[in-house]
């Protein structure tokens, strides 16, 4: 790399053409598919966001920019938005764009064999009304849907139905999910999955270039170490994620720039709501204590979370008091607290409980989903069992992790929620509504935690268009959550990226690497 | 012959059979690749469509039985991972595998023969006795911190090798070949010493006991005795007499060279069959670690179906043995 610019330098200074930028970037992950239908995992959507594009898009601080639509407006009383397209729009293989495209993206999209489809779930009709301007119609008024398509990506009519890819296929593949066509910045030139995927820019964006890269190169490194020696050797300019540890060597050493962030992935605990007996401990078969919720405000307080940060995280991460980041839309400032390390108040309130002595449970935990996750289910097992709570630390891969947590085997759990949306409302639709499969709602609400007013705020959050009405619900709902532990936030996922000191880019909040915000100096 | 050699046929099909079902049983402990498939957003009735497509919701024999009458009309079923045909996939991967195999092999033969004979020879010397010495810790040390190492010193520090990767490939029909480049070479240094560290210590210590046993034979004296050269004596009369042994091991060696390729091949980002191993397990790409194993064990049972044929054409005792049992 650092040979390949120096001999382009040379090449221009002899008067050559354009010096060429060349940029390579490793990930953990490479993604599983170039169809941006098939599936719905921020690796596939982060990388696809360099090639294809939605009709809108986020902004380096998240907010919400026009892409492929100019403008939108609410119609119908609310229940739906017109979206005018822009014009001159051509897809990498020449091909130009228009509301044919936009209802056939919708139509792919929503699928059944389509992970996305769940963005789709309020949409009741979606109509052409011209060759530039789309109505998409809802069931009901929907304040927050342009928020929540901003991942939904453009697919060319014509170039999938000719190659035979009208509908995602995840089981066996088809062309597009080898090949893109999109719209976006770059297109892609070379791909070998799971070794490499190589862009190059698209001559015909309509938008205006930021970056410098010529050519681009990702390669998924799995070993974190690799990848660190990868970066300092001058392999690769820039790898995601840094390994907290080796974080502040790095910032040290001169050679690489670390940049860190916030995700917007907050990591809590759950606890069994529902479930009368306890699984695993030495109480195992007795009443459950954590239906009782002064003994989950006593775990609440029993987590010294400023600890956790302080050694696990190494100062890179924030403390949570929601289930949203503060970076989200919705966040609740009136909630901004979280409960103290206090522990004194936590064997209070389990004596109150009926819990002097404590008990024993168990504690289920994955050791390779989040940063650090079973060093910070270590933490709290030994800070629980100061207040005697003594948890049964159960360990697992997270292809291990989820089926348990669906068979219900836990009585304490790990997890860590990143809202699609990067609404607030996110997380009360799939952690806290009570679990109910014919209305879609509560699917990850393994804890099984029921409210009849969270409920109920929901749907009156879903359909409220006035904002600081809006705000006043999430706010309550928040504040219920707090009141009655329905989780225990503890902090938000740290984002620690490391760059050669040529490397200039923006950081967002989702963990999407946006290439056409690098330039390499 | 014939009653034999079918006879070891069948057997080796037996073991694969058996290979099969046991790694078919282990499966559903590396988890579910469900929620890999599917996005956070999806729904239960999600899970229980996919798991049907995928005929995940069968018990394991049948979903055994399932492979084995793809495996048979050579279909491998579909990667889950990558949507693609695992033949495919395998086919792409093998060349890099096969070539960091062989290029550590030959590493581990030359350079082991070579310092075996040394260090048998000069048996009392200061460098003999340095190389035993510094020959353990190439026995003791993992293999992903020697390649670390490795990748520390000659990439970080020095910055003569790459870190990773196999450089620039040229392909030749369907085999992509990393030696007609320059950065396909370098990228070669480094993972090949890792992966034949641990067989050339093997060959080393083995042709120096071999060769030190062989030295003190007769022949070898009465060859001195004739006034031959030293390093006739020592190359043309006591190192070929060494070489039997040698070349039995370094055949069963040759199979493990490319099981155990699945460290190095993480470590460096080798993009050969072991690292697809390595990601099929994090992702619990079931076809493709079905594949993976069956090839690895076909590829071992085949060395020693082969063995066991060598020894029969070369040991008579053994057709005299058959021809009494009847």
């Amino acid at each position: 790399m650092k040979r390949a610019l120096s001999i382009l330098a040379v090449a221009s200074a002899m008067g050559g053409p354009v010096l060429a930028e060349e940029f390579t970037w490793a990930g953990t992950t490479d993604p599983q598919t170039l169809d941006p239908h098939a599936v719905n995992s921020a690796p596939v959507l982060g990388f696809l966001n360099n090639v294809y594009e939605g009709l809108v898009r986020r902004g380096k601080d998240m907010s919400i920019e026009p892409a492929l639509a100019t403008s939108w407006e609410p119609i119908g009383n609310g229940k739906g938005w017109r979206f005018l397209l822009r014009e001159g729009v051509t897809f990498h293989d020449g091909s130009s764009f228009d509301a044919e495209d936009v209802l056939f993206s919708y139509q792919r999209a929503s699928n059944e064999g389509s992970d996305t489809r769940s963005w789709f779930s309020p949409v009741s009709d979606v109509k052409v009304v011209d060759a530039y301007t789309v109505d998409i119609l809802t069931t009901a008024p929907n304040p927050i849907f342009p928020d929540s398509i901003a991942n939904w990506m453009m697919v060319d009519k014509g170039w999938a139905e000719a190659n035979e890819s009208a509908l995602p296929d995840k089981e066996n593949g088809n062309y597009a999910t080898l090949n893109a066509n999109g719209t976006g910045a770059f297109m892609v030139s070379e791909r070998e999955p799971g070794l490499r995927t190589e862009l190059v820019p698209h001559a015909g964006w309509w938008g205006e270039v930021e970056h410098n890269i010529t050519r681009a190169e990702f390669t998924p490194v799995q070993n974190p170490a690799t990848a660190v020696a990868a970066l300092l050797s001058g392999d690769v300019d820039m790898i995601n994620p840094v390994p907290i540890q080796d974080a502040e060597r790095l910032a040290g050493s001169g050679d690489v720039q670390v940049i860190r962030g916030i995700e917007a992935r907050v990591i809590m605990l759950g606890m069994a709501q529902e479930s009368d007996v306890l699984k695993y401990g030495d109480d195992e078969g007795k009443p459950n204590p954590f239906k009782d919720a002064r003994v989950r405000a006593a775990v609440s307080h029993a987590v010294n979370v400023p600890a956790i940060l302080k050694t696990i995280m190494r100062g890179n991460a924030e403390p949570a008091s929601q289930l949203v980041s503060p970076a989200m839309r919705g966040y609740s400032n009136a909630n901004a607290d979280r409960p103290v390390f206090d522990q004194a108040k936590a064997k209070a309130l389990l004596a109150e409980a009926g819990y002097p002595d404590g008990f024993s449970f168990g504690l289920k935990c994955p050791n390779n989903r989040y940063l650090n996750d079973e060093a910070v289910c270590q933490a709290v097992t030994s800070m629980l069992a100061q207040v005697g709570m003594v948890a049964q630390l159960d360990a697992m891969p997270v292809q291990n992790y989820w089926p348990e947590l669906r068979a219900d085997n836990y009585d304490m759990y790990l997890l860590g929620w990143s809202p699609g949306t990067f609404d607030a409302e996110h997380p009360i639709r799939f952690l806290a509504s009570t679990p109910n499969k014919e209305k879609k709602l509560g699917s990850w609400n393994f804890a099984g935690y029921s409210n009849a007013r969270i409920d109920a705020l929901l749907p009156m959050i879903q359909s409220e268009i006035d904002a600081t009405k809006r705000q006043d619900m999430l706010d309550e709902a928040a504040k219920i959550m707090q009141d009655e532990t329905a989780y225990v936030p503890m902090y938000v996922q740290p984002l620690v990226w490391g760059t050669g000191k040529n490397i200039s880019l923006t950081q967002r909040p989702d963990n999407f690497f946006i290439l056409r915000w690098v330039s390499v100096n | 012959m014939l009653t034999f050699v079918i006879r070891r046929v069948f057997q080796s099909a037996l073991v694969l059979l058996i290979v099969g079902l046991v790694a078919f049983s282990m499966f559903r402990f590396v988890g579910d690749p469900i929620d890999n498939m599917l996005g956070q957003e999806r729904t239960d009735a999600d899970i229980a469509r996919l798991r049907t497509d995928l005929g995940l919701d069968q018990p394991f024999p049948v979903q055994y039985v399932k492979f084995l009458k793809g495996a048979a009309e050579g279909n491998f079923g579909v990667s889950y991972r990558q949507g693609r045909p695992v033949s495919t996939i395998l086919v792409e991967r093998a060349p890099a595998t096969l070539e960091l195999a062989a290029v550590s092999g030959f590493f581990a033969i030359t350079i082991g023969i070579g310092l075996g004979v040394f260090t048998a020879i000069r048996r009392d010397g200061f460098m003999a006795n340095m190389i035993m010495s510094v020959s353990l810790i190439g026995v003791s040390l993992p293999t992903f911190l020697i390649g670390i190492l490795l990748i520390y010193l000659f990439a970080v520090e020095l910055g003569w090798l790459p870190s990773f990767g196999r450089g620039d490939v040229v392909n030749i029909g369907w085999w992509s070949t990393g030696f007609l480049t320059a950065s396909g070479l370098k990228a070669l240094i480094l993972p090949s010493i890792t992966l034949g560290l641990y067989q050339m210590t093997l060959i080393m210590r083995l042709v120096r006991s071999e060769m030190l046993e062989v030295l003190r034979q007769d022949y070898i004296r009465f060859a001195r005795a004739r006034g031959l050269k030293e390093r006739s004596v020592n190359f043309r009369h006591a190192l070929k007499n060494t070489l039997v042994p040698v070349i039995t091991v370094t055949g069963l060696q040759l199979g493990s060279i490319i099981a155990f390729a699945i460290i190095t091949e993480t470590v460096f980002q080798w993009p050969g069959v072991g690292l697809l191993f390595i990601n099929a397990i994090q992702f619990v790409d079931i076809p493709v670690m079905a594949a993976y194993l069956m090839l690895i064990s076909v590829m071992f049972v085949g060395i020693n179906l082969i063995v066991d044929l060598l020894y029969f054409a070369i040991d008579p005792r053994l057709r005299v043995d058959q021809k009494g049992a009847k």
